[in-house]
């Protein structure tokens, strides 16, 4: 089952002891020296990475997941051939999780049709944050401007607003739960915050809306992961 | 009729009677007997504190037994063990080698133990006379890669491996007193009971083994997964526990009725289960997928209450404390999050 139905952008056995064992496997086909792997070995790391091909050998009784010679390949390794490997994992992940469209500004959603339309039809990296609102509502201004400043400064998200009377959902959006945010990514829901500024202060800025979302785990790191290159702290040996 | 024949029949119809029996006892459905349970709500929870200072993806993480420090594993090769208070690092332990799968920190504190692709079980004494933490022991003897390791206590440890067996060792000497074998697949985790008189094991045969530690033997075993399955762990009470398969799927299966209560599974989740952890009170279950996502399930309603790591799929690993205050989620870009 694992393999059958690849996500197109993200290879299978990420995590888990799987994934242990994918990441060797990789380290031993990409980082090391031609010579060091002779040519059968390295045939077998590419087979054995491969689920489909894999799944010829399940005649086989016992269900094994790392071959008796892959086994005999496992060694001291080159701390500086480490080191680039995972720098080049970080990288990767990194980029893979980049790609996709970029916005700069909060879109003025104007009704319910075009709301369904973002949160289905968006790509499925893209966070989608829809701030509904409605004039005269206190708050509602304050969290507009701070959604424009965020929009800049995360250009991976789309933001946009909607009226609550356009949603064609009004009776929903009744006054005492306005502002409303929602969240969400590959048309699921990830986060629903009604009436949220009352997690906030009187008077809130774009920095305040930022921490918010953030504790929540919902906005993109701003920061590159520790650089690899950094000095260790002192180890206890 | 020859011999295997025979036995064959025998066996054939000795699973029909267990099937029978199973089927008997079931009078009514977890889900029809919920039905009129309120409903749990959207849960969000909180990022309260970042956990920086690993270089590379976090593979495992255990919490310690006062909820207040854990231990984590990373691919940088180091072992780890933070104050999640302050955010510390109470040690920096570096490892021999980087594929490290599993990590764990026994209940008195004393020690931290972790082991992967080296096929050994590498056990460190935090409270060493100089300050300094040095390898203990390294329990050596699998044949396999170390999937998973839990503590009964400072001196006798559980391992799995991917040799298909799992071990119960004496640190004391680094001999293995009793090896559970019986899995016709790797072993990919192993679960300890509450009360320490029982483990569970989840392998690559696609079912799960209650084994009993004093005498070896393979008590109760769960068949019903179409996947290996890569995670296990007991349900709070102790009387049921749950599985996370590569079919994409967590089953609970119930230990007095020997047999399998819910499924947990979703038509828009394709990937496989790594790892799982249920709250406290056993109501709500997180689940992290190998797309680095992480599920909170209603256990009792098989319903999805919420996500982890909503933007990017951060998550590799996870673990909630013992007394349910918190949990903890390891991600590819080197940092632990807690949240609650």
């Amino acid at each position: 089952m694992s393999g059958s139905t690849e996500n197109e952008e993200l290879p299978a056995t990420q995590t888990g002891h799987k994934g242990v064992i994918h990441d060797w496997r990789r380290f031993k086909l990409e980082s090391e020296d031609h010579d060091s792997i002779p040519p059968n070995k390295r045939e077998l790391l590419r087979q054995m990475s491969n689920p489909k091909s894999r799944n010829e050998d399940k005649q086989e009784k016992v269900n094994r997941k790392m071959s008796m010679q892959e086994y005999e390949m496992i060694q001291e390794e080159d701390e500086n051939c480490l080191r680039n490997y995972r720098k080049q994992c970080m990288q990767e992940m990194h980029e893979r999780l980049s790609f996709g469209p970029t916005f700069d500004t909060v879109f003025e959603l104007e009704s319910g049709e075009a709301f369904l339309e973002v949160i289905e039809k968006e790509h499925c990296l893209t966070l989608v944050v829809v701030h509904i609102y409605d004039d005269g509502i206190k708050g509602c201004d304050a969290l507009n401007n701070c959604l424009t400043c965020l929009a800049a400064e995360y250009p991976s998200v789309k933001f946009c607003r909607i009226r609550a009377s356009a949603t064609g959902a009004g009776e929903r959006f009744s006054d005492d739960v306005l502002p409303t945010l929602l969240v969400y990514k590959a048309g699921e829901l990830l986060g629903n915050f009604m009436c949220v500024t009352k997690h906030m202060n009187e008077e809130f800025f774009a920095t305040d809306v930022e921490n918010f979302l953030n504790e929540y785990g919902l906005l993109p790191e701003k920061e590159f992961a520790a650089c690899p290159d950094e000095v260790e702290n002192a180890d206890v040996e | 009729m020859g011999e295997m024949e025979k036995l064959r029949k025998e066996a054939e119809s000795l699973k029909d009677q267990i099937t029978a029996a199973r089927k008997a006892v079931q009078d009514l459905t977890l889900q029809d007997h919920t039905s009129g349970t309120s409903v749990v709500g959207r849960v969000q929870l909180k990022i309260r504190k970042t956990l920086r200072g690993h270089l590379s993806k976090i593979y495992a993480m255990h919490w310690g037994g006062d909820t207040k420090l854990c231990v984590s594993a990373s691919q940088d090769g180091k072992l780890i063990v933070w104050d999640t208070c302050t955010t510390n690092k109470v040690h920096a332990i570096p490892l021999k080698s980087s594929w490290v799968m599993t990590c764990a920190y026994a209940p008195s504190g004393n020690m931290v133990a972790c082991g992967g692709l080296d096929n050994m079980c590498s056990i460190y004494n935090l409270k060493g006379k100089d300050g300094n933490v040095k390898v203990m022991r390294e329990l050596a003897a699998h044949t396999g890669y170390l999937s998973s390791c839990r503590f009964i206590s400072d001196s006798e440890i559980i391992t799995s491996s991917g040799d298909c067996t799992c071990c119960l060792w004496d640190i004391e000497t680094g001999t293995q007193k009793t090896i559970f074998a019986g899995h016709l697949g790797d072993c990919m985790s192993l679960g300890m009971a509450p009360d320490f008189n029982t483990f569970i094991s989840g392998a690559c045969d696609f079912t799960a083994k209650l084994w009993d530690i004093r005498d070896g033997q393979c008590r109760q075993t769960f068949a019903g997964h179409e996947s290996d399955i890569n995670a296990i762990g007991f349900f709070p009470n102790g009387n049921a526990i749950i599985t996370g398969s590569d079919d994409a799927s967590l089953k609970l299966f119930d230990l007095r009725a020997d047999q399998e209560l819910m499924t947990f599974q979703d038509s828009s989740i394709m990937c496989g289960v790594t790892s799982l952890a249920p709250s406290f009170s056993g109501r709500l279950l997180l689940a992290g997928y190998d797309d680095f996502n992480c599920n909170v399930w209603d256990t009792l309603k098989a319903e999805r209450v919420g996500s982890l790591a909503g933007h990017d799929n951060r998550v590799s690993c996870m673990g909630v404390t013992g007394d349910g205050m918190a949990c903890c989620t390891g991600s590819w870009d080197s940092f632990l999050k807690i949240w609650n």
